[in-house]
């Protein structure tokens, strides 16, 4: 893309940005106004609506992505930033028509009720168990403590966590 | 998953079926709906708690480009046949406020729907919101229930005297001789913030207006599809056939989606204007004023007693702060707080009263619970401020007033409580506290210089609403019944089509448990349909009161009980047995005694819709299908026991919860592990209403907190681990057995944490009386005694 | 919740930053985003143009210069955080950036941009503040060095100037024998703090403490420096004593704000509690660095 694009002049239709993305694997190529976040896009204009909006302020955790490697908050981004990037989404954790060691454990251990803050939910814990392989109980509170969870009372989300952690692990 | 036998499923610690779609990211929530030529709305909001409108000129954004269509207040108004109704009418002669979606005249509160835009996508929608002109004559407000009351109080209603909305009392027995007679009487006046269920999704509709069939297609995240069904009938006056309610998965309720507002009827006028599909998803700013709030509420509570403690009369006033105009539920939440005052209590004589009373902030509607985490703090409160005064045992105290196991069903002063083992159920929490060391630990804790406390509530959860007569006797303007359809199809695999909405609560697991029991297939050979209403069947009232497991249980299993003996009485043919000699498991139907001699329950279903000559009996017709509509005889009434242990800091105010437990009985469990998360999540939201969340209105009527760092709902460090315990004792009214608890949780929590916290502080005489119990307000309590909002 | 439109300038170099920031009325800089993106969305922020500086890898460093630890003002929080570099040169930087937020913020917010937004109640400005940190401002006329403690004067207003940007952040190395603490007062996990005390006791061999280094956020329109608080330790043991008469000299300089989480007072009578636990421990921690620990 150009290094500048308008956005819109008072009561005219914005210029689009061209914005190419690698989301699970797939590398996706559409037009955005400069102003939408890459949650937006994400959902509305490549289909990826397992990343949930629950607050667009950057405090519930729902629209939470993988983005080059760590975690992002896709509501707190804009598409244009991400031009270039990978991005892994929740549709991208489950391969093969396998489920991911989290999802398996949170489905066995009731980690979800709604399943509204569950994309961001494994998002985040498969980052808090990269970063922290065998975490205690405590640890886990903590490292979610950015995703608001309002039907668990997050203690079956802490024991899904838990359950995977082992499964998760690099063989020693 | 792995096959279950169908043996044992009710009460089976079985995975959810919901979870897969919900795990991988391939759900359908409301927002997640596209139709082709879909537009987008949004709501231009009153900035104003109080004002005349004068002008509103909308010239400006119908020319920006990308806008389709802009309806008022004085349109929607033109556009619908009656005002937005409100169901809950439990006291007849009750001022009604006859809202309109968007407001007509007048706004009275802050951020009430004023106009909408509809264009090609939401961005556009708000930069046309900002084109709107709107003309105020800004009146004075009434912000408080203080200065609603107050004598020369600005009124929000012009041609009511005042700003009262309804009064009513409750009586049962002879309250003035208790107090007449009584050895001691006290005296408690306690606060609630408003606070609201707050569900991570938010509300949103997509509706699709036909304006040559008049055919209304709507996707909407609701707990209540048929009664949105009906009341979208009413109000646009278009007959029920024409109109379809579908409801995607729905990203948690919690009372906030029961009721039927504006913004759905508002999406449905846009639609036909524009002859396109319109959605209308509510922002998370806008949800802190669009949506309905709940729990604010003054109530004073007086207790006569024998000096040993025994509860001879209780007199209560609840002044329900209302917003500018009523809600779809009215004033039932606040009445079910007088309703039941007294709780698991018995007590000869009770008078509560309830007081309505309008403000300038937004409706009161339906948060888990309703009235009832007010009642049950108050009358446990009181019960330990009883204590203190005779100087007693709070759990004496609770001993010796509970009712006892033999004198169920009991007439409290509206409903008859149906059952249960109260003291037993404490007992299990007492013995739990024991075990887990609880009182070593809070007399250690002092020793060391830290300040740690125990807690108890006991709380009653009135289930299973119904029935439909008796609640129409009481104001419903709708009925409580609940009809299940089971079908078994052409492969031998059930499908059960339900009224029930899945908001999280694992109906489509409960319900597939109950039919695969009852019919001997296993649970993976079911799936639960729902969220349709032009293919699911009826129920009244919605998926709230803590109905579904219950009701849709006892339904399902009576239906599939009636299935199964029409599919014995087919396999009977088919095997040349009686069918009293058959049995059924895992999908095979089977002599008893003579394993080999069986069929599947594919031959049966074969036989009963395909290969039908020789094999389905000639008596029989073919299709294997039952219906049952289950009207309860009475509502079924849940209870339990919470205790908390926490840790106060006496230096900066703040509370910690160190331990927390809750005994419980909800009749026969269907699913423990979906049992165990509801009592979770409900207890999460208690200690959120206990510690947390309040949404704050300025002296100037401007709501303060809109946004989550200000709305604290708690995060998973703020919450602690959970330790539950059951009984059970079946609701023989009821087939099957099953109470509700979905709101359980939610109801006991702030009493158990308020009594811990003034039992950490018991030195300083501290008496909470307030919620939420927020650092500030707790240092300054151990000050001067009370923690005051 | 959708922003209002603006023009977007992916900046190719400082120099072209600070040429779109002159060019245009109203322009902003886009670094992390963790706050300037929810601004947007709530168009409480209206810019005509976002310069997103996010392309600017150059401006990503942690590096020993001078005997000074300098931080490229796009470096991330996580980054900064997690580095070697700062747990042993600057471990009060890394303590405070624990406290910020949670990971995924961690992970996009940058250091430079929590410092330009200047929020009172935020960690980095205050520990900036604390520690003499001095930061590199470059503009169309050339570059200066502003010190913290003349950077911060209002809420959210600092000296840069619009057309400005901050380049670099230069923090003081502490000395052996430093104990450092963070305490904030947060309603819930990762909040903003009600008020936080950042605090940096260095104990000289004969036990006294020879330098002290403590500020507080949340307590007034710009992260407060303790001075005052700092003068009467310096050559103390430290004793509980001492600790909360510092404390209360802290608490007694603040002018907190009231709202809807706290009153002001509450806020001041909590300063006094957090100071006096964060001198506490900043000290026992010096004591075990002495003791070789």
């Amino acid at each position: 893309m150009s290094d500048h694009v308008n956005g819109a002049a008072e009561g005219t239709v914005a210029n689009k940005v061209p914005v190419t993305i690698t989301v699970n694997g797939r590398t996706h190529r559409a037009d955005c106004e400069p102003r939408t976040t890459l949650a937006d896009f994400l959902r509305e204009d490549l289909g990826y609506t397992g990343v949930h909006l629950g607050c667009e302020h950057g405090v519930c955790g729902a629209c939470t992505v993988q983005l080059d490697g760590s975690t992002a908050r896709s509501c707190c981004m804009l598409a244009v930033q991400a031009d270039g990037s990978e991005v892994t989404t929740v549709e991208g954790l489950a391969e093969d028509g396998q489920l991911h060691p989290l999802q398996e454990a949170f489905w066995n251990r009731h980690g979800l009720q709604c399943g509204f803050c569950t994309p961001g939910m494994l998002m985040t814990a498969c980052e808090l168990l990269a970063d922290n392989p065998d975490p205690s109980a405590e640890e886990i509170r903590e490292g979610i403590s950015g995703n608001l969870c309002r039907c668990t009372g997050y203690q079956f989300i802490v024991e899904s966590i838990q359950e995977a952690a082992p499964k998760m692990r690099p063989a020693t | 998953m792995a096959e279950q036998s169908a043996a044992g499923l009710i009460g089976a610690r079985v995975r959810r079926q919901e979870d897969p779609r919900l795990l991988t990211g391939r759900a359908q929530f409301v927002d997640d709906v596209r139709l082709p030529g879909m537009l987008n709305a949004a709501v231009l909001r009153s900035p104003v708690p109080h004002a005349r409108i004068v002008r509103i000129d909308v010239s400006r954004a119908l020319a920006h480009p990308g806008v389709y269509a802009v309806v008022t207040g004085d349109e929607v108004r033109a556009a619908v046949a009656t005002p937005q109704p409100v169901i809950w009418r439990m006291i007849p002669d009750q001022r009604m406020t006859d809202g309109y979606p968007l407001a007509v005249g007048k706004a009275r509160y802050v951020g009430q729907g004023i106009a909408a835009v509809a264009a090609t996508d939401r961005a556009t929608a708000e930069d046309a919101l900002e084109l709107i002109d709107v003309e105020y004559d800004e009146l004075p407000a009434v912000t408080t229930l203080e200065e609603a009351l107050a004598e020369d109080a600005p009124k929000l209603y012009d041609e009511w005297p005042d700003n009262v909305s309804c009064r009513a009392t409750i009586p049962k027995g002879d309250v003035e001789a208790a107090f007449a007679e009584a050895d001691v009487v006290v005296r408690e006046t306690f606060r609630f913030a408003r606070q609201m269920g707050t569900p991570l999704e938010t509300r949103g509709v997509v509706a699709t207006w036909d304006p040559f069939t008049d055919r209304l297609d709507v996707w909407l995240s609701t707990q209540s599809p048929n009664l949105a069904r009906d009341l979208f009938g009413e109000v646009l006056d278009v007959s029920v056939d024409k109109i379809r309610v579908r409801v995607p998965d729905v990203g948690g309720g919690f009372g906030n989606k029961f009721d039927f507002y504006g913004e759905e009827v508002v999406a449905a006028i846009l639609s036909k204007r524009t002859g396109r599909p319109v959605k209308l998803i509510e922002d998370r700013l806008e949800s802190f004023v669009a949506n309905a709030h709940s729990r604010e509420q003054k109530v004073e509570v007086e207790l006569a007693a024998t000096s040993d403690g025994r509860i001879t009369g209780l007199r209560g006033t609840v002044y329900a702060v209302l917003g500018g105009q009523l809600a779809t539920v009215g004033i039932g939440p606040c009445w079910l707080t007088a309703a039941l005052m007294s709780g698991p209590y018995d007590i000869a004589n009770v008078e509560a009263s309830v007081v309505g009373v309008v403000t300038n902030r937004s409706p009161y509607g339906s948060y888990r619970g309703w009235g009832q985490p007010k009642s049950n703090f108050a009358h446990e409160r009181m019960v330990d401020l009883l204590a203190r005064r005779l100087d007693m045992d709070p759990l004496d105290v609770r001993r010796k007033n509970l009712i006892p196991a033999d004198a169920f069903p009991y007439a409290s002063p509206v409903f008859f409580y149906d059952g249960g083992r109260y003291d037993e159920c404490l007992g299990l929490a007492t013995d739990a506290v024991r075990d887990r060391g609880w009182l070593r630990r809070r007399d250690e804790a002092r020793g060391s210089g830290r300040t740690v406390g125990i807690g108890y509530s006991f709380h009653v959860e009135i289930t299973a609403l119904g029935p439909s007569r008796i609640m129409n006797m009481a104001g419903l303007q709708h009925s409580a019944f609940d009809e299940e359809v089971v079908r078994i199809d052409s492969s031998g695999r059930v499908t059960v089509y339900t009224g029930q909405t899945a908001l999280g609560q694992g109906i489509q697991t409960a319900l597939a448990q109950v039919a695969a029991e009852q019919l001997g297939v296993p649970l993976d050979d079911v799936t639960v349909v729902v969220g349709d209403t032009d293919t699911c069947p009826y129920t009244g009232y919605g998926t709230g009161a803590s109905r579904a497991a219950s009701l849709g249980g006892g339904a399902v299993l009576t239906a599939s009980k009636r299935l199964k003996e029409k599919v014995l009485r087919i396999a009977g043919g088919m095997l040349e047995a009686a069918p009293e000699d058959l049995v059924v498991a895992d999908g095979r139907i089977s002599v008893v005694g003579v394993p080999d001699r069986s069929v599947s329950m594919a031959e049966i279903g074969d036989a009963a819709y395909r290969r039908i000559n020789g094999r389905l009996p000639e008596d029989e017709v073919p299709t294997l299908e039952e219906r049952e509509v289950f009207d309860p005889p009475n509502v079924a009434f849940s209870y339990g026991c919470t205790a908390v242990l926490a840790d106060v800091d006496r230096e900066t105010g703040e509370v910690r919860l160190l331990d927390y437990l809750i005994a419980h009985d909800c009749g026969t469990v269907i699913n423990p592990l979906i049992v165990d998360g509801q009592l979770h999540g409900g207890a999460a939201q208690a200690i959120g209403g206990a510690l947390y969340e309040e949404l704050v209105y300025g002296p100037d009527g401007q709501i303060q907190t809109t946004t989550f760092m200000d709305y604290l709902m708690p995060t998973a460090s703020e919450i602690p681990a959970f330790e539950l315990l059951h009984m059970e004792t079946p609701a023989e009214h009821i087939p099957g057995g099953f109470k509700g608890m979905g709101e359980g949780g939610t109801i006991g929590g702030a009493a158990a944490i308020a009594g811990a916290v003034d039992d950490a502080l018991a030195d300083l005489g501290v008496a909470t009386v307030a919620l939420p119990i927020t650092p500030p307000r707790l240092l300054a309590a151990m000050r001067n005694g009370q923690v005051q909002a | 919740m959708k922003a209002a439109a603006f023009d977007y300038h992916r900046a190719t170099s400082v120099d072209d930053a600070i040429q779109q920031l002159g060019a245009a009325d109203d322009a902003k800089v886009l670094a992390g985003g963790q706050s300037l993106v929810p601004l947007l969305a709530m168009r409480l922020a209206r810019p005509t143009v976002l310069v997103d500086l996010n392309r600017l890898a150059d401006l990503a460093y942690v590096r020993r210069e001078n005997g000074e630890l300098a931080i490229g003002a796009l470096t991330r929080h996580r980054t900064v955080e997690t580095a070697e570099l700062v747990r042993r040169d600057v471990p009060l930087l890394a303590d405070a950036l624990a406290h910020v937020g949670h990971v995924t913020i961690r992970n996009r917010g940058t250091i430079g941009g929590s410092i330009a937004h200047g929020d009172p109640a935020a960690e980095l400005p205050a520990v900036a503040v604390a520690l003499d940190a001095t930061f590199r401002l470059r503009g169309p006329g050339g570059e200066r060095s502003v010190a913290a403690g003349d950077f911060f004067f209002g809420y959210l207003m600092t000296a840069l100037e619009p057309d400005e940007l901050l380049t670099e952040i230069r923090w003081p190395v502490l000395p052996q024998g430093t104990g450092c603490a963070v305490e904030e007062l947060t309603r819930r996990n990762g909040d903003f703090a009600l008020v936080a005390v950042f605090a940096a006791l260095t104990m000289g061999a004969d036990g006294v403490c020879t330098q002290a280094r403590i500020s507080v956020a949340g307590a007034a329109a710009a992260p407060l420096r303790a001075d005052n608080a700092e003068q009467a330790l310096i050559g103390s043991r430290v004793s509980a004593a001492d600790a909360g008469a510092a404390a209360d000299r802290l608490a007694a300089a603040t002018d907190p704000p009231n709202d809807i989480h706290a009153p002001a007072d509450y806020r001041r009578e909590m300063a006094a509690v957090l100071g006096r636990r964060a001198i506490q421990r900043a000290w026992a921690q010096a004591n075990r660095t002495n003791a070789g620990e």
